[in-house]
């Protein structure tokens, strides 16, 4: 039978294991990418990596154009590829951020779209060669049991920053 | 001797969390299966204390490997536990009459998955 002096106990020992499982997210998904065998199986990796450990089945990858004024889709899973083929950085305030290299999250309870589309958009991510933006990950609706983009999301999301570039190869010449 | 745990999921990246997790933070035995065929042929050659399986995979999905299992009488009493990305009632009650005793949501929460398994397996 617990008592009230193993509380703490309890609570630390959940926190550590919460810890654990997070870094544990973070290393799979950074191994995944690392060792993704070649392009297809990098944007697979993106794909697994939405699903598995964000909680999402609704994720796009766009290219940047040469001029940075437009985002064409390049490749889409769970979406309708027809009403996202491509975005227009002046039309979409929050690309201006992405384009410099900061990723854009949806705030938990927020009604805020992050994009100007009829589907929420929960996570916008540069993802980042030789330290500039060539692609923006876009993560669409969350499962429905998830509130919102945790901390431990966001490092993820920045592990697909860092590492998704592969997906995206050859990246347009800067 | 260390309670074993077959983990199923197409999804390495999946394997590779559920196992770092397990690994760090109990004393099972993992073993892991790609796909439900490839579970069943493990699971009987195994013969886990406790099944983790995936539902959504190629060439055979958790329920269906779920239902078999239940046909091997060396499986019959085996814990499985699905994992789904739906959490809704009838997807559940879909996981259940499949023949699974519990069910956990992607994303996977570390916390939860040692919690559950510890509640079949002890620690």
């Amino acid at each position: 039978m617990s008592t009230m002096s193993d509380l703490p106990a309890k609570h630390e020992r959940k926190t550590s294991v919460q810890t654990l499982g997070d870094q544990a997210k973070v290393y799979a998904a950074r191994m995944r990418l690392q060792n993704a065998i070649d392009q297809a199986d990098a944007l697979d990796a993106i794909r697994e990596i939405a699903g598995n450990l964000i909680g999402t089945e609704e994720v796009a990858v766009f290219k940047i154009d040469k001029k940075r004024s437009e985002l064409w889709l390049y490749w889409s899973f769970g979406i309708d590829p027809n009403k996202h083929s491509v975005l227009e950085v002046r039309r979409e305030p929050k690309l201006k951020q992405v384009l410099n290299g900061k990723p854009v999250f949806r705030l938990k309870l927020s009604g805020e779209s992050l994009l100007s589309t009829d589907d929420p958009v929960n996570a916008l991510i540069p993802v980042l060669a030789d330290g500039y933006p060539c692609a923006v990950i876009v993560l669409f609706r969350l499962f429905s049991h998830k509130a919102g983009i945790e901390p431990v999301d966001r490092e993820i999301c920045e592990v697909l920053s860092n590492c998704a570039g592969r997906a995206v190869e050859p990246c347009h010449s800067r | 001797m260390a309670k074993k745990v077959l983990l199923v999921d197409d999804s390495t990246t999946t394997l590779m969390m559920e196992e770092m997790i397990l690994k760090q933070r109990t004393n099972y035995e993992c073993v892991t299966a790609k796909d439900g065929l490839d579970a069943i042929s493990r699971a009987v050659v195994e013969a886990p204390d406790l099944v983790l399986m995936d539902v959504v995979m190629p060439r055979m999905n958790g329920f269906e490997a779920c239902k078999r299992m239940r046909t091997e009488s060396s499986l019959s009493k085996t814990p499985i536990i699905l994992v789904t990305t739906r959490g809704e009632e009838e997807y559940v009650e879909a996981g259940f009459q499949s023949g699974c005793n519990d069910y956990i949501t992607k994303p996977i929460n570390g916390f939860e998955l040692v919690t559950l398994l510890q509640s079949y397996l002890g620690e």
